[in-house]
């Protein structure tokens, strides 16, 4: 099943890309081998990624970052929200 | 105690003005209406625009929780929250919270504390443009002390 992985903020910039599909398979159901997979040899952008104010939330809720990724439609890293 | 509590996240730009006299019709028999207005801030003349993203869905349904808390602390009879998104010029309103109760208390506290909380815990990202180029705004140490006051 494909996911849906979503950068916001200056996630965003450092993707170069909102978003990105990929397909979650056995043994990389972790959020750090996820990340690898993403950044590719990129360590600015893996560096970013596996910040420990970057929250992560699989199908819009926030989760743990020891959390394995079952069935998800969406990933998301969120960088500090600033409202207001 | 049930509280009507509206969310809106939009991307066109709002009159604050006509939003608070339809709210406080929409609650006519509440005796406390207070109200919040958030604009760009224009003194800083470097700063050209502002952009906020959200994040379509989780963005309201994070506004829904911290205002769920809120209105459980104080006796509320509604609550509104409208946040801009996409761009936006100094001066332009980006945020508008505003509560009614029967008391002036509660209706000070639950605008307060939203206003606490969203600008740190819901999810916006703001950009600011300058002449210099764009940054990304990060909420500051103050926003997280603030948003501490209420820790119980």
């Amino acid at each position: 099943m494909p996911t849906r992985v979503l950068f916001f903020g200056r996630l965003k910039d450092a993707a170069g890309v909102g978003e990105r599909i990929v397909e979650i398979v056995d043994g990389e159901r972790s959020i750090d081998a996820l990340i690898k997979r993403l950044a590719a040899g990129d360590d600015a952008l893996a560096a970013a990624l596996a910040h420990p104010s970057v929250k992560v939330a699989i199908d819009q809720r926030v989760v743990d970052r020891a959390t394995l990724i079952g069935a998800a439609r969406e990933i998301a890293f969120l960088p500090p929200f600033s409202g207001g | 105690m049930t509280s009507l509590i509206s969310i809106r996240v939009i991307a066109a730009s709002f009159d604050p003005e006509k939003e608070i006299a339809a709210f406080r019709r929409a609650h006519p028999q509440s005796g406390a209406i207070v109200s919040f207005l958030g604009a760009v801030r224009s003194e800083d003349e470097t700063v050209s625009q502002l952009t906020l993203d959200s994040y379509p869905g989780f963005t309201e349904q994070e506004i829904a929780r911290i205002a769920a808390d809120g209105t459980a602390r104080w006796r509320i009879d509604g609550l509104l929250v409208i946040h801009r998104i996409g761009a936006l010029a100094p001066g332009e309103p980006i945020v508008l919270a505003a509560a009614a109760a029967a008391h002036r208390r509660d209706a000070f506290c639950a605008v307060d504390y939203m206003m606490d909380y969203l600008k740190s815990e819901a999810p916006f990202w703001k950009r600011e443009s300058t002449a210099q180029g764009d940054r990304w705004i990060e909420p500051r140490a103050a926003d997280y002390a603030d948003k501490k006051r209420w820790a119980r």
